[in-house]
């Protein structure tokens, strides 16, 4: 009887993968080496130095995953754990005035009748739905991850998952390393089960180390060999030649691409300089 | 202010937090100028790191914020008294006093000013495990409560401790998140504005410099250089503001036999990294009674 209920034809298996719906960056060059924007139901690694626009990106996806179904979004809510006082709300509001913006010139556009479709979301309603959590060291992101499934069973609308960055209080010597290497695959299967039991996408924005091989400088992600298997897709953040640019490193279904981006006033955005092409490996 | 967040106690449902749409608490510089290039001052609950090398006035704008932050929140400042934890050279107590000529509505502000040495990078991550003793009723206890806290600086405190081999420097690079995560969970739990100065490393002429933040490396005193301490601690802060000065040359005179070039030294505080700044610069000015930036 259970064995029924789990299969599913390769048919059935593309619809649903197609009707999943993906969460835009806001950068349409990002978007489409990611297949289309960041995929729910999967964890996505996104690693970079400081400064190159990790946490933009996370915010970016918290205020985009709310983009009402009539404007092609989820109309979902995120939740934002915060690990290290990143997030600073007039940013949050920033980008989420700039996306309420574009919704309504978009809407213009279009120029739908009024009634059926109108912009109800103010910039400051996008706050209330990020559930924001704020966690000061590894037992307490422990006990909040812990917590979501719970949280979500009571938030079904919640549709991002998004941790900020989820390496950095792992990041100090532990007394028992073995400990730190068992308490991250725990809180990697945990991650996992979530993006896969609520059809969510779960963001993991990660920080660098730099290993020195062959005369030349290489950015690894942190702690990397933890997550590995953890992670469905990894991206990483570099900078090119003044330009920022992001590079899938691992992905079932997309093959290795890199993109220019930016980071404006208003978020994410495509880069805005003349040689942009997306870059195929 | 979250004083009683004991991690026995909580639960995970606590540290679920209302987003209201005001801005992050600030402490200002004490100049409008250079509040605006920060959007309103030093943020509470984070890291501002200040980088630069010597006489470019880190310690300078320092001094001013331990006064700026004994303001009225009215006025920019936290309505708090601050601590300076220093680790080297004498603290420099006559500049703070013409410093704070220029505050005259403060009443005592030397004394609503603490400080305190470090000896070691271990001995700094002691003071601030015991933070909450020692601002509750210990050594720093005091009225106004703390709200700004200085330390300078973060480079001088690892100088002696660690060799330059593989193994040293990745338990440096611990002993950095450890820190970093330590201040950063007193700042969250006290509402601290949490300032720590960096010093300067010199740039070995490599086209392969890793970025980190708006720029490889920045000039300062004809000098290329980037800030000390590397990637690891890099991303152990939340902003990153760059100090850096230049002669510049503005004439000429001729004396004798002798051709004197006159310069004049101009001085740059530049955003690196901010996860709420984007990248833009300043020109301030040291003059004996304040730190102030010049409208460009």
């Amino acid at each position: 009887m259970e064995l029924a209920l789990l299969s599913m034809s390769a048919w059935e298996m593309l619809n649903e993968e197609e009707s999943l719906g993906r969460i835009t960056t806001s950068c349409s060059e990002l978007d489409d080496i990611l297949g289309g924007g960041i995929s729910c139901k999967e964890v996505t690694e996104i690693g970079g130095v400081p400064g190159i626009g990790k946490t933009q990106l996370g915010i970016q996806l918290a205020v985009n995953v709310q983009i009402p179904m009539d404007y092609g979004g989820l109309q979902g809510k995120a939740i934002y754990i915060d690990t290290e006082g990143s997030f600073m709300v007039e940013r949050a509001l920033q980008i989420a005035e700039a996306c309420f913006e574009d919704m309504r010139e978009y809407h213009g556009f279009l120029k739908r009748d009024l009634q059926a479709c109108q912009v109800n979301m103010q910039p400051k309603d996008f706050l209330e739905n990020i559930f924001y959590f704020r966690v000061c060291s590894y037992t307490e992101q422990i006990a909040v991850v812990n917590y979501l499934e719970k949280f979500i069973s009571e938030h079904k609308d919640v549709k991002v998952v998004i941790i900020d960055s989820v390496t950095f209080h792992f990041r100090q010597d532990f007394d028992d390393m073995a400990l730190r290497t068992r308490l991250l695959g725990g809180m990697a299967l945990k991650l996992m089960k979530l993006a896969k039991k609520f059809t969510l996408a779960v963001i993991l924005l990660n920080q660098v180390t730099t290993k020195y091989t062959d005369g030349q400088y290489q950015l690894a992600l942190a702690l990397g060999d933890s997550w590995s298997h953890a992670c469905t897709n990894r991206v990483i953040l570099y900078w090119n030649c003044n330009e920022r640019y992001a590079y899938i490193d691992k992905s079932p279904s997309v093959r290795s691409a890199a993109a220019p981006y930016s980071v404006t006033g208003r978020g994410i955005r495509s880069s805005v300089s003349n040689s942009k092409r997306v870059k195929m490996m | 202010m979250d004083q009683t967040r004991s991690p026995h106690l909580m639960k995970p449902e606590d540290f679920l937090q209302q987003l209201h749409p005001t801005p992050t608490q600030k402490c200002t510089i004490g100049c409008p100028i250079l509040d605006r290039l920060l959007n309103g001052g030093i943020p509470c609950n984070s890291i501002t790191e200040l980088v630069a090398e010597s006489g470019c006035g880190k310690t300078q704008i320092s001094l001013q914020l331990l006064l700026s932050a004994q303001l009225p929140t009215s006025l920019g400042g936290l309505s708090g008294s601050s601590l300076y934890l220093f680790s080297e050279s004498p603290f420099p107590i006559r500049r703070l006093v013409q410093l704070s000529s220029a505050f005259p509505t403060l009443n005592n502000p030397l004394e609503k000013i603490l400080t305190h040495p470090l000896h070691s990078a271990h001995h700094l991550f002691d003071v601030l495990s015991e933070l909450d003793s020692l601002l509750l009723s210990g050594e720093f206890s005091s009225d106004p409560p703390i709200k700004l806290l200085v330390i300078d600086s973060i480079a001088a405190l690892f100088r002696y401790e660690f060799e330059n081999n593989a193994r040293d420097l990745k338990q440096r690079s611990g002993l950095f998140f450890r820190i970093s995560s330590k201040l950063k969970e007193q700042a969250r739990r006290f509402g601290l504005a949490v300032v720590v100065i960096n010093q300067v490393v010199d740039v070995v002429d490599s086209s392969d410099g890793l970025r980190i933040g708006n720029w490889t490396y920045l000039y300062s005193s004809e000098r290329k250089v980037c800030a000390a301490l590397g990637l690891s601690w890099a991303n152990c802060v939340n902003t990153r503001l760059f100090l850096t000065r230049h002669e510049e040359r503005i004439g000429q005179e001729v004396i004798g036999d002798d051709h004197c070039v006159r310069t004049q030294t101009r001085r740059f505080i530049r955003v690196a990294f901010a996860p709420h700044l984007p990248d833009s610069y300043c020109e301030f000015v040291i003059s004996r009674e304040k730190v102030f930036g010049l409208e460009r």
